[in-house]
C-alpha cells in the first residue's frame, strides 16, 4: 500500500518538474523579459541617463556578493575589514539617492520617472530608514517608566497593527495632500516611503520589544552600579544587546517589507510589479503574463534570500556568542 | 579614623510583607573589611544594596563616603555615590558583547571622560594584577566563572572607587574556581581597600574581614570583632549558624 503510495508520488512530482521544465525552455516566450530588461530596471528612467540607476544596482550587486563571500575571502586573506563593508552599506543609501534624484553635477530626474527594480530597493531601505529608528524610539517607549511615553506608544503600536497596510498606503497618497497646504507638495514616492516606514515602524517597536525584553535586568543594574545614567544604559548596554536578539525578527520585517512594496502597483508607482503590469498592457505583449510573473517572483525570490543570507551571516559573526556558530 | 559608610536605623520592606531590614545601624570605616553574613533572606543583600541606591530604603538614615541617601531616592546623589563605589555581583553581570577590555573600560571612559587610551592602559594593569592579563580580547562567554568575576571586580576597580560591595561574589562559582576570586580579594583587602562583602566563606571571612555583621530576619543579630565573632559569638542565633555551616 505505502510502496503503491510512493511510486504514484514521484509519478506526480516527475511530472510536474517535467512539464514545468517543458514549458521554460520550450513553450515560454522569453523576449518579453529578454527585451525589457532595462525596463525591469530602472522603468521610465530617462534613457540618456539610466546608466545612473544601473551604476547604483551594480555596486549594490558588487558590495552583496562581498559581503556574502566575506568568510571565503577571509579564509584566503582577501576580505575586506568589515568596518569598511558596513560602511559602504550606509554610504549606498545617500549615494544611491543622489545617482537617482540628481543634484549637483547630476541632471536632476523627477522621482515619478523613478521605477522598475530601482523604485523597488528605493522604498524598501528608505522605509526601512524610517522605520528602524522610529521603531527602536517607540520600543524604548513602550518599556519606558513615563506613563505618557507608555501610553503615546502603545496607542502608536496597536493603531498602526489595527490597521491594513493598504489603507495606511492609501492615506499617504490620497488623503495626506487633501490635509496638506496647497503650496507643500510631496511627490509620490517620499509619501509612499513614509507610510511604509510609518507602518513598519509599529511591527519593528515590537520586535525590538521583544529584544529588550529579553536582556536580563540584572545587565541594567550593573551598569547603573558603575554610575551610568539612564540613557547610557539604554545605548551602550541594553540596545546593542536587544538589537542583536532582534535580528532574526527583524530581518522577516525586512524581507515582508520588500515584498510589500509591491502594493504600490495598486497605487500607480512603477516599481518591479507595476512595470510588469504596464509592459502586459502593450498588446505586442499580449498573452505573456505567466512568463513575466514568473520572472519577477523569481527577482523578488532572488532579493529576499540575498537579504535572509546577508543576515544569517551576520548573525554566525557576532562571536560575542560562541554558541550560536554551533546551532546556525 | 573617618567612616565610608554610616546608616542610621533603616527600614525597608518590599510589598508590605516581612520587612526586608529592620531598624538596621551601622558604620563601616576606611580601610576596613566587612563582612556580612546571616541565612539566606536575611536581608544581607538588599542591605549592601542600599548602600549603592539599588534599593531604596523606607525610613532611617544613610550616609555613603559622605554622601547622605534618604528615603526620598534622589537620582543625582546616587549616581554621585555609584561613581566611587564599585559593586561585584553574584551572576558577574559582565556585559557580553562587549570585549573584557571593552567592558572595563566602558565606564571610565563613559562617565569619568577618561581618554580611551589611558583607560585601557590602566585596564590592562588591572587585568594584569588580576592575573588575567592575556584574555583582554576575548568575550565575557570565552572565560570561566572565576575569570569572568575577576574581570567584573577589575570593571569595578576602574573606577577608582573608595569602597567596594560584594554580594555573594563566590557563590556562583565552581567550588574549584572559588580560590582565584578570593585571592583576588585577599590581594585587595591588603592594599587597604575598604570592602563589605556578602558571603558564606567562613574561613575568608575569619582570615581577611575586621568585623561581622550577623543578621537575621532584617534585624542586626550581632557585629562584633571576626576573631570573637567566631570564637565566641555572643548570641544564640549566630552559634547556632556556625555550627550549621561548620557541619
Amino acid at each position: 500500500m505505502q510502496g503503491c503510495f510512493s511510486v504514484v508520488l514521484l509519478g506526480l512530482i516527475a511530472w510536474a518538474l517535467w512539464s514545468t521544465g517543458f514549458w521554460l525552455v520550450q513553450r515560454a516566450d522569453w523576449s518579453v523579459v529578454s527585451g525589457n530588461l532595462p525596463l525591469f530596471a530602472v522603468g521610465g528612467y530617462p534613457e540618456a541617463l539610466r546608466w545612473r540607476p544601473i551604476l547604483w544596482l551594480g555596486l549594490l550587486l558588487l558590495l552583496t556578493f562581498f559581503t556574502l563571500a566575506q568568510p571565503l575571502l577571509l579564509r584566503r586573506g582577501m576580505g575586506l575589514n568589515g568596518t569598511i563593508l558596513s560602511w559602504s552599506w550606509l554610504l549606498m543609501m545617500p549615494l544611491g539617492l543622489w545617482l537617482l534624484a540628481g543634484g549637483g553635477v547630476l541632471d536632476p530626474v523627477p522621482s515619478r520617472l523613478w521605477g522598475g527594480l530601482v523604485l523597488t530597493l528605493l522604498l524598501t531601505v528608505f522605509s526601512g530608514v524610517i522605520a528602524l529608528p522610529l521603531g527602536v524610539l517607540l520600543a524604548l517607549g513602550r518599556c519606558s517608566e513615563l506613563t505618557t511615553a507608555r501610553q503615546l506608544s502603545k496607542i502608536y503600536i496597536d493603531g498602526m497593527r489595527a490597521v491594513p497596510l493598504i489603507a495606511v498606503l492609501f492615506f499617504g497618497q490620497l488623503l495626506l495632500p487633501l490635509f496638506l497646504p496647497v503650496q507643500i507638495e510631496i511627490s509620490r514616492v517620499l509619501r509612499a516611503v513614509v507610510a511604509f516606514g510609518l507602518f513598519a515602524a509599529a511591527y519593528v517597536a515590537e520586535d525590538v520589544r521583544g529584544g529588550l525584553q529579553a536582556v536580563p535586568s540584572t545587565q541594567s543594574e550593573a551598569a547603573a552600579a558603575l554610575g551610568l545614567g539612564p540613557w547610557q544604559i539604554q545605548r551602550l548596554v541594553i540596545l546593542p544587546q536587544a538589537l542583536r536578539i532582534a535580528v532574526p525578527a527583524l530581518t522577516n520585517q525586512a524581507v515582508g517589507l520588500l515584498q510589500n512594496t509591491s502594493l504600490m502597483a495598486i497605487l500607480g508607482l512603477v516599481e518591479l510589479l507595476g512595470i510588469s503590469q504596464s509592459l502586459l498592457a502593450n498588446p505586442t505583449y499580449i498573452g505573456r503574463h505567466l512568463e513575466v510573473y514568473v520572472w519577477v517572483a523569481a527577482l523578488y525570490w532572488l532579493l529576499c534570500t540575498a537579504m535572509a543570507l546577508m543576515a544569517r551571516q551576520f548573525e554566525r559573526q557576532d562571536t560575542s556568542q560562541p554558541i550560536a556558530e554551533t546551532r546556525s | 579614623m573617618t567612616v565610608a559608610v554610616r546608616a542610621e536605623s533603616l527600614k525597608k520592606s518590599f510589598n508590605a510583607g516581612n520587612p526586608a531590614l529592620d531598624d538596621v545601624s551601622l558604620s563601616v570605616r576606611h580601610g576596613e573589611v566587612l563582612a556580612v553574613m546571616g541565612p539566606s533572606g536575611s536581608g544581607k543583600s538588599t542591605l549592601i544594596r542600599t548602600f549603592n541606591g539599588l534599593e531604596s530604603i523606607d525610613s532611617g538614615s544613610l550616609e555613603v563616603i559622605g554622601i547622605p541617601l534618604d528615603s526620598n531616592h534622589d537620582d543625582r546623589q546616587i549616581r554621585r555615590i555609584r561613581r566611587r563605589v564599585g559593586m561585584v555581583f553574584q551572576q558577574f553581570n559582565l556585559f557580553p558583547h562587549l570585549t573584557i577590555l571593552q567592558n572595563i573600560t566602558l565606564a571610565p571612559i563613559q562617565v569619568k571622560k577618561i581618554p580611551k587610551l589611558q583607560a585601557e592602559d590602566r585596564a590592562h594593569a588591572l587585568l594584569d594584577q588580576m592575573g588575567i592579563a592575556d584574555q583582554a580580547q576575548k568575550f565575557p562567554a570565552q572565560l570561566s566563572g572565576g575569570q569572568q568575576q575577576r574581570v567584573a571586580i577589575a570593571r569595578a576597580l576602574a573606577m577608582d572607587p573608595e569602597l567596594m560591595l560584594f554580594d555573594e561574589p563566590t557563590s556562583a562559582l565552581d567550588p574549584e574556581r572559588v580560590k582565584e576570586v578570593l585571592d583576588a580579594m585577599r590581594k585587595l583587602a591588603a592594599d587597604g581597600m575598604t570592602m563589605v562583602v556578602v558571603t558564606h566563606e567562613l574561613g575568608f571571612a575569619r582570615e581577611v574581614a575586621d568585623r561581622v555583621l550577623f543578621m537575621d530576619g532584617g534585624r542586626v543579630v550581632e557585629l562584633t570583632d571576626a576573631e570573637e565573632f567566631f570564637t565566641q559569638a555572643k548570641e544564640e542565633r549566630s552559634q547556632r549558624f556556625l555550627s550549621q555551616m561548620h557541619y
